[in-house]
Formats: structure tokens, sequence, C-alpha cells
């Protein structure tokens, strides 16, 4: 029996556990944690030996259809680039169920925990296989919706249940425009069809719409002025919904709120599920992006501008769990940044995108889950009140610092030494420079490096102020128990050594999703369809812009070292109230006062709350007039009834004797 | 042999003078007989009918009217009795209580 016909139980199985634990996860042990943990780690299993299968022999694509009504279809795609999802999303998952029973074994709630974490971990696992937009549509909701019950897991505080409500209405913006997208597309693909569709062939799968892309390219509207064709209004819509749920600004603002449920949550949000879905969503319709004029230099814009905006920000956050979710945004930045390189790379960049997606799910989920551990150790996550924790919690340091070395980037170039981080980082900062070289636009390339820097410095802040130094206020801490321990360590190999070993094969494998495999797309024919011209080939960079990316991360660590460690540079003259880039900064530029309390309370709230008011007082009047008028009819209409058998008597014979003189009349007109 | 016209013109009499006193009178029983003129107006018109056409079908249909005219004489002349005995009157005039 080949191992695609397991295929399908990758997502069922934690759909089922969800179920189990959600029912009987009270009369179990630990909430019942062990039925998730099961059911994932068989995913895994099963994801892994497809992978592997799929390395070995690339042609064995899996690929599943089944009719649902008319021409849409349910089915199960799993070429390379959903392989090292999947892989990835049960891995990370499976790591963090594993942890949360350490970390959640005080909570109350344990089984609706496990239960809602394990449908989160289904719903991202049938997003990634679907074979057709409408299945992933679906999923993307189910992930929104397990976000928002997950981010207010702890329902009693106001606080998280009102993050869990912006979650929730933020990335609805972009699910609005995602659903505008497939709703484009599939007129497009029906006029095309003319209205027939022809048997077997089902519209919204990925394969057919990807055949269509000629066709979608020359179809031409006009947008506020500007002609575009459809092709590049239906992926800038996609790319819409990719903004709400990976956190691009604007509508990043959803995910720094998203700490209030616990960190296990906030692990898994930002590294596994959620975020990655939104690069995935870009990843999957890539060749759409690159036959589209314009998409991918907005992609790689709009990335490299998130990059470093949500950098900055890093940098002043004193919540260690903060400073990570500004992380967490920069990062998305750089991977939305690397798949807009298509522009001048072509299909490597879905390669070096899901890279660094993979290697950053590993590394953030490790930053989480040791952040976690010193808030479960400490109880607190203010890093001015920490200071010197790695004495007495050393794992969670150790891997911490492996994290941070991942996140920033340190490697050395032209050799197989380095952290995963910095395998995957610095193709998208290279190929930004090929971009520039080749566009003479150069925003891209100066925002990703000088965010590389940024990145290296808020992250060893944050190591020096937390695990270095003299205990700032007196807590007990001790060192977390071998469940949370054990998987640090699994992720910290991963975060150290899997851009070592597997960086190229990776890249190679991933970028051959489209060319050579359930689709044969002609990259280079599609980029001329989209304008883009395409690089003849890379690797010659100057010697300068290899180094660039390590120089800077080295320059953000002696910063940190210099300012946090050694505290050379008294840090209370800058960070005061008085500094107006500080005040700029950690107001966060003003974007809670301007986006939510202005713009989302003031203008839409306000307006729509007006707007339903007078709109409710015309209904009513509407109402209270129809009303008013049975009600009058009715009251004179009933003096009929007198009561009086004599004159029921009268009106029966009148009326009768008028029927017959009308059928009489009417007969004889006929 | 009397034409069938004679026959249903005094059919027509009888239920005319029915119907008026329906209509006019106020006494109870007075109501009830002039309802069983209407019915017997009818029945007329059916035993005519059943003689001209050769089928015996109208007059059996007579027999049953008559014998349903019988039972609900019965039960009317039993409701105007209990009203009777609750008022003192049967001036269907008063019992107007079911109107707006």
């Amino acid at each position: 029996m080949p191992i695609g016909d397991f295929a399908f139980m990758i997502p069922v199985l934690p759909a089922l556990a969800f179920v189990l634990t959600f029912f009987f996860g009270k009369k179990l042990p630990q909430g019942g944690a062990i039925i998730p943990i099961t059911a994932i780690a068989v995913s895994f299993i099963i994801s892994l030996i497809i992978t592997i299968n799929l390395l070995q022999n690339p042609e064995e694509v899996i690929t599943q259809s089944y009719q649902w009504f008319s021409a849409f279809n349910v089915g199960i795609l799993i070429d390379p680039l959903a392989a090292v999802m999947l892989t990835m999303v049960t891995l990370v998952s499976l790591l963090i169920h594993i942890y949360s029973v350490g970390y959640m074994s005080h909570d109350p709630a344990k089984p609706r925990y496990f239960a809602e974490t394990a449908l989160f971990t289904a719903s991202m696992l049938s997003l990634v296989l679907s074979d057709n937009i409408l299945q992933l549509f679906i999923s993307w909701e189910l992930v929104g919706l397990c976000s928002y019950l997950l981010i207010g897991f702890w329902y009693q505080k106001p606080s998280a249940a009102s993050a869990a409500k912006k979650a929730f209405l933020t990335t609805r913006i972009g699910d609005v425009m995602f659903l505008a997208g497939i709703v484009l597309l599939t007129t497009d693909l029906f006029r095309m069809v003319n209205g027939t569709i022809p048997e077997q062939l089902y519209l919204l799968r990925f394969d057919v719409i990807f055949s269509y892309i000629p066709q979608l390219s020359a179809m031409n509207t006009t947008v506020l002025g500007f002609e575009v064709t459809h092709l590049t209004l239906i992926t800038l819509l996609f790319f819409g919904g990719a903004v709400g749920k990976s956190g691009q600004f604007p509508l990043h603002v959803w995910l720094p709120d998203a700490m209030e449920g616990p960190t296990t949550v906030s692990a898994l949000i930002h590294a596994a599920t959620m975020v990655t879905a939104g690069v995935y969503l870009v990843a999957r319709t890539f060749p759409m992006f690159i036959a589209a004029p314009g998409s991918l230099i907005i992609v790689a814009y709009l990335g490299a501008f998130t990059a470093i905006f949500a950098a900055t920000m890093g940098i002043v956050m004193n919540d260690i769990k903060r400073v990570l979710a500004y992380s967490t945004i920069s990062q998305l930045g750089y991977m939305m940044l690397g798949l807009g390189m298509g522009a001048v790379i072509g299909a490597e960049a879905v390669g070096i995108s899901i890279f660094h997606l993979v290697s950053h799910a590993f590394f953030k989920a490790l930053l989480f889950l040791c952040a976690g551990s010193v808030i479960h150790a400490v109880g607190t996550h203010d890093m001015r009140e920490l200071g010197g924790v790695a004495k007495v919690m050393p794992i969670t340091a150790a891997t911490m610092v492996a994290a941070s070395l991942a996140l920033a980037g340190f490697g050395i170039p032209k050799t197989i030494i380095g952290t995963s981080g910095f395998f995957s980082k610095d193709p998208i900062i290279e190929s930004a420079y090929l971009f520039g070289a080749e566009s003479g636009s150069w925003l891209p390339y100066i925002f990703a490096i000088v965010a590389a820097l940024l990145t290296s410095f808020y992250i060893f802040r944050l190591i020096f102020m937390t695990f270095t130094g003299e205990p700032r206020t007196d807590y007990g801490g001790h060192e977390s128990p071998a469940t949370m321990t054990v998987p640090l360590a699994i992720l910290s190999i991963f975060a150290l050594f899997f851009g070592a070993i597997s960086s190229e094969t990776f890249k190679h494998f991933v970028s051959e999703t489209f060319v050579n495999n359930f689709v044969h797309m002609d990259i280079h024919a599609l980029a001329e369809l989209g304008h883009y011209e395409l690089a003849a080939g890379h690797g010659h960079e100057p010697l300068l812009i290899v180094w660039m990316p390590i120089i800077v991360a080295t320059l953000g660590l002696l910063l940190a070292y210099v300012i946090y460690y050694q505290k050379a540079v008294d840090v209370s003259r800058f960070v005061t109230r008085d500094n107006p880039l500080y005040r700029l900064l950690y107001n966060r530029y003003y974007q809670n006062e301007i986006l939510t309390e202005f713009f989302a309370v003031k203008i839409v709230y306000e307006s729509i709350s007006m707007a339903t008011y007078y709109l409710d007082r015309g209904f009513d009047w509407i109402v209270s007039v129809l009303s008013y008028i049975v009600f009058e009819a009715g009251d004179s209409f009933r003096k009929v009834q007198t009561g009086n058998v004599r004159h029921y008597a009268t009106a029966v014979v009148l009326g009768m004797s008028l029927l017959v003189v009308l059928v009489k009349l009417v007969m004889e007109v006929i | 042999m009397i034409p069938l016209n004679f026959y249903l013109a005094l059919s027509a009499i009888v239920f005319t003078i029915g119907l008026y006193g329906f209509i006019t009178q106020k006494n109870g029983i007075r109501i009830l007989m002039c309802v069983e003129l209407m019915l017997n107006s009818a029945n007329i018109n059916l035993v005519a009918f059943s003689s001209y056409n050769d089928d015996m079908t109208g007059q059996v249909f007579a027999l049953f009217a008559i014998a349903l005219a019988a039972a609900e004489a019965a039960i009317g002349f039993a409701v105007m009795m209990s009203i009777y005995r609750m008022r003192d009157s049967i001036n269907i005039d008063e019992l107007n209580l079911l109107r707006w």
C-alpha cells in the first residue's frame, strides 16, 4: 500500500483528537494530553515518510480529488511545498504539545486547551494539503476561529477577551479580501469556459487555475484610473488575505496583542500555524503572482517595510513576549520580501522564502518556549524585573542563546558553518541586493540590511537583560521539568544545525514545486507575462555584500553587549519620556491611537453606529406606520360584526344575490 | 299533468316566504319555522325533478332531508327552551354577545 493512501489521515487524526479530548479529556490524566500528542506524532511520521519518499522520487506527488458539488472538488495535493510544510507543522506542533504538558500543568481547563490546539493543528494541516483554493479558504477560516479561541483562552481576563476579538476582526479584513479574490477568480474562470464546464474539470484546483494564467493575464480592467490585469487584481486580493493572516503592515496590530493567550499558544501561532498560512498562500499561488505585473513588487516592498518597521519597535519593548512578537512580524516581512524577490530570481524565491519560514518556525518556537519556561518559573514577563536568570535556569538560557544566534543569523559565508537563520535569511538579503542591482531601486535591500542589524540588537538586548547580571527583583526560580526542557533541546538542535545540513537540498526541492511536478510551469514565460526581468545568474555578489549580513549582526550583538552587559552607556539618558524618538517607538508609532482608537473606533465604529441608528429609526418608522394602518383598518371594519343573527342573514342573502348577478353578467360577456 | 314550472314556482314562493321571515322575525321559534319552510321548499324541488326524470334518487334524498330537518328542529327547540329558562325571553336580538 503506497504511503499516499494514508495522506488523508494527516489532518483527520488531530481533528479526531480534538473531538476525543474535548469530550473525554476530563476523565484522563493531564487533561487527555496523550491523545493529541499521539495523533500528531502519527501525522508527523506519515508526513516525514511522504517527504522522504518525495525527495527520492520527485515524480511521486500525491494528488487525490473527489467531486464535491458541480465544478468544485475536495482533494489532497502533497507536492514538495506542501510536504515540507506538513512535516514542519506536525513536528513543531508535536514538540509544543509535549511542552504544554509541563507548562499547563497548573491550569484547570487543560482538556479545552488540548482540544483547541489539536483542532488548530488539524485546520492548519488541512490548509496545507488542500488541492483547491476553496478548501484552502475553509481551513483558513478554521485557523482564524481556533486562533480566536486560543488567544482568548483565559477569557476571564478582559484583556485576553479583547485581544481575541481584535485578532479575529483584524484578520477578517484580510479574509474578506481573500474571499473577494476567490469570487473574482471563479467568475473569470466561468467566463472562460463559457458557462459549460467540461467533464472532470474542477475549476478551483490549483493546476487548473495555473493553466488559465495566460488568459487571466490578458483580461484587463480599470481600477481607480489604473489599467490592471485581472491577474494582478486577484493576486493582490489574495495578498490582502496574506497581509491579514501573516501580520504584515498595516494589519499587523493583532499579533502583539495575541500574547494574551498562553505562551505555548503564542509559539503555535507564531511558529507553526496561523501566521505562516499567509506566506504559504502566496507561495502556493506563486505562478499567478509571477505572471501578474506589479504584484511581486508590492509584495517585496511591503515585506521589506514590515521587516524594518516591526524591528524598530522590537528594540524598545520591555515585555519579553512582545519583543518576540515584533520579531515575528519582522521575520514574516523577510519571508514576504523573499517571495517578492521572485521578480528577479523566479521560482527560487519560493525555495528561499519557505526555507526561512521553516527555520524561523524552529527558532521562533524555541524562543517562545524558552520565554514560556522563564515566565513559568519566575512569574513575570517584564524584562526590567528579570536578570541573572541563567544562573537558575541553565538549560533554558543555553537553548535561548542558540535560538537568538539563529534569529540574528550568525554564520560564516561560503562555508557550511552557520545557524539555520543564517542559511535562510542571507539568501533573501542577497536576492534583495540582486533586485537593487537589476532594477536600480535599493530600498528593499537597505530595509532588509538595517532590519538585520536591529534584529540582532533587540534579541541580544533581551538575552542580556533577562539572563545575565544580577536579579533586579527578588524572584524564586527553578529549572523547568523535563517535559519542557526536552522539546527545547530538540528544537535548539534544529535551530542550530538544520540549515547547515539541508539548506541546498531543501531550496532546490521546494523551488522545483511548480517547474517539474504536478504542474509544469515555464517560469520564464510567466515572468514575461508579468514583465519581470529574471537575472541571468547570481552568486557573483561582491565579497562585501556576502559578508554584510554577518557584519551587521555582529555589530548589533556588540552594541547590545556594550549597552546592556557592560553598561558602558547609561541607557536611562535615552530611555526617557523626554526623548521624542523613544516616545515614538515606545508608543509603537502611535498606531494604536491612529489605527485602533482613531480609525477603528472614531471613524468606523462611530459612523457605523450612526448609520445603523438612523437606519434603525427608519425601519422603526416604517413598521410603526404599517401597524398603525392595520390597527385603524381593523378598528373600523370590526364594527361589521354586530352579533345580531338577522344582520348576518341579510348579508348572506345580499352576498349570494350579488354573486348570482355577477356570474350571470360574466357568463353573458363570455 | 301539472307542468314542472308550477312546482318550481311554488318552491320559489315558499323559499322566499321563509327567507323573509328569517330576516325580519325576532322570535326564535318563528325563525326556526322559517328555516323549516326553506328546507321544505328545497324538498319540493327534489321530489318534482325526481318524478319528472323517473329517478328515485331525488325522493330518497328528500326523505333524508326531512329526517335531518326533524333532528335539527328538535335541537333548535331545545336550545330555545334553555335560553327561555335563563332569560325569560327568546328575542334573538338580545342574544348579541358574539360581536366586536
